[in-house]
């Protein structure tokens, strides 16, 4: 006799295993400090390489005068200028990686514990 | 209402039955109508602008990931781009390299919406795009809508500079890298869209998810209205030359657009709200439930009379059958009573055959025989 609440029970876990459930494992094996890191740190790495393209177009947008200007500037107050502005954005980014990350890992928590519930109650309804 | 619902269940029907051809079906079309848009607007490769090519990347992308999509259509304006001017080119990399690492880290999945938003802002009708994006996604989307208006008005930039830039020389490079950064930071109507279609997107997502009656409806309008009132103020502020009755179509368009979302999404039957309260140790709960819009799908039922396989009739050589078919807007035959079978008769058309495999009938055609086994 097919058991329907079972099955439908077993469609929603194996839907969930096929698409939204596979992210979520890989978030899963991390603690939450560790996860929260590794996108922090993948953060600092991405938008210290977009500020470097960034800072590329602008040095070769006015490269020449940029150039010319090179031997009469002050090198360490413009080093110190660029260098504020890269910490900011880094800094800025990053807060907000942190951020999105602690709220995505809170909601897969509560998405795979609602989950695991899940198989729990399919699992005593085999007992029964 | 009934007939309308009756018609979604079909169509459902039709997608859970068709999903495995439809989804491939779907990527194709939309890689096939960017890459086609992609060479039709820009179109200074001359050896990209190949139908040969673009079936061939569009069949591609229909078995390959979303993301795909993106990849491709990116890849053809780079070298589209890049035909016109190599620092223009270098200009679009920055950009979309600065996308994919800063944004598209948080929204990797909306990868249709990336390729949409620019598609629709060529057809002139972007403002369908924030109103879908609230109605079907999250917030976090708006760094996808926001993208896709930096692509579209960074093709639009290119195209528009795409004279200056031909007229100056071989060694006019850092003028031409000036010209394209220029044409796109001085460009307010992309900051203008941006900041229209973002708060639009907001309005709707936080509308929508209210426990207000109509809550879908009331968030399509407020959006509308929201996107009307943000692109007028920013076309008063800065002068973005924005169609004031483009704006009004767009937005009715919209509209119907959220509607029709609404109707396969969302469809609730606000007349049979119920709200309970009870209460446990710990809480106290005021619950509403709003019924869906179901209609159970009409079922046919075949009724079979004197079934028989065509190897027992052939067995059976001794005797006549009889068969009795029932077909929409079959033709009536009055042989078929007069050979007395007038008891099965149900409005189709009945036929007699006899033990030879002779019509009695002369009105039935022979494949009908066919149907029966």
């Amino acid at each position: 006799m097919l058991n329907e609440e079972r099955i439908i029970l077993m469609t929603q876990l194996a839907a969930y295993e096929a698409n939204e459930g596979k992210r979520n494992e890989k978030i899963d094996h991390f603690f939450r400090s560790d996860y929260i890191a590794v996108q922090v740190l993948k953060s600092i790495v991405s938008s210290s390489i977009a500020f470097a393209l960034v800072f590329a177009l602008y040095v070769f947008y006015d490269f020449e005068n940029f150039m010319q200007d090179l031997y009469k500037m002050d090198l360490i107050a413009f080093a110190r200028d660029v260098l504020i502005r890269y910490g900011v954005t880094v800094v800025a980014y990053g807060v907000i990686t942190y951020i999105a990350c602690t709220y995505r890992y809170s909601r897969v928590k509560r998405s795979l514990k609602c989950y695991y519930h899940n198989l729990k109650k399919l699992n005593s309804m085999y007992r029964e | 209402m009934t007939g309308l619902l009756e018609f979604r269940e079909k169509i459902k029907q039709i997608y859970i039955k068709t999903e495995f051809l439809l989804i491939p079906l779907m990527k194709f079309l939309l890689a096939f109508a960017t890459l086609l848009t992609l060479n039709k607007n820009l179109g200074y490769m001359t050896r990209l602008d190949n139908i040969a090519i673009v079936l061939i990347v569009a069949l591609m992308c229909s078995f390959l990931p979303n993301s795909c999509i993106v990849l491709f259509a990116a890849l053809f304006s780079l070298l589209h781009i890049y035909a016109l001017s190599m620092e223009a080119a270098l200009v679009g990399l920055c950009m979309y390299l600065v996308m994919f690492l800063l944004f598209f880290r948080f929204s990797p999945k909306d990868s249709v919406v990336v390729v949409l938003t620019p598609l629709l802002c060529v057809m002139k009708i972007p403002f369908v795009i924030p109103l879908a994006v609230g109605l079907i996604c999250g917030p976090a989307s708006i760094i996808s809508v926001g993208c896709g208006i930096c692509v579209y008005y960074l093709l639009d930039t290119v195209t528009g500079s795409a004279p200056t830039i031909n007229a100056m020389g071989e060694d006019e490079t850092t003028a031409k890298l000036r010209v394209v950064i220029d044409a796109i930071l001085g460009n307010k109507a992309m900051m203008v869209m941006i900041a229209a279609f973002a708060i639009t997107v907001l309005v709707v997502y936080l509308i929508r998810r209210m426990s207000v009656d109509h809550s879908w409806t009331i968030a399509m309008v407020a959006g509308v209205m929201t996107d009307i009132v943000i692109l007028l103020i920013g076309d008063l502020l800065y002068d973005t030359n924005m169609s004031v009755v483009s704006v009004l179509l767009g937005s009715v368009l919209a509209l119907a657009v959220g509607k029709l979302i609404e109707f396969f999404r969302f469809c609730v039957d606000y007349s049979r709200t119920e709200k309970v309260q009870f209460e446990d140790d710990e809480y106290y709960y005021y619950v509403k439930a709003v019924p869906k819009m179901t209609v159970s799908m009409s079922t046919k039922t075949v009724k079979k009379i004197n079934s028989q396989t065509r190897m027992s009739q052939q067995a059976r050589n001794a005797s006549d059958r009889n068969v009795v078919m029932e077909r929409t807007g079959a033709r009536t035959s009055g042989s078929s009573r007069a050979s007395g079978n007038r008891g099965n008769y149900r409005g189709g058309r009945s036929v007699t055959v006899n033990s030879r495999g002779m019509r009695e009938d002369q009105g039935v055609d022979p494949d009908d025989f066919e149907e029966l086994f």
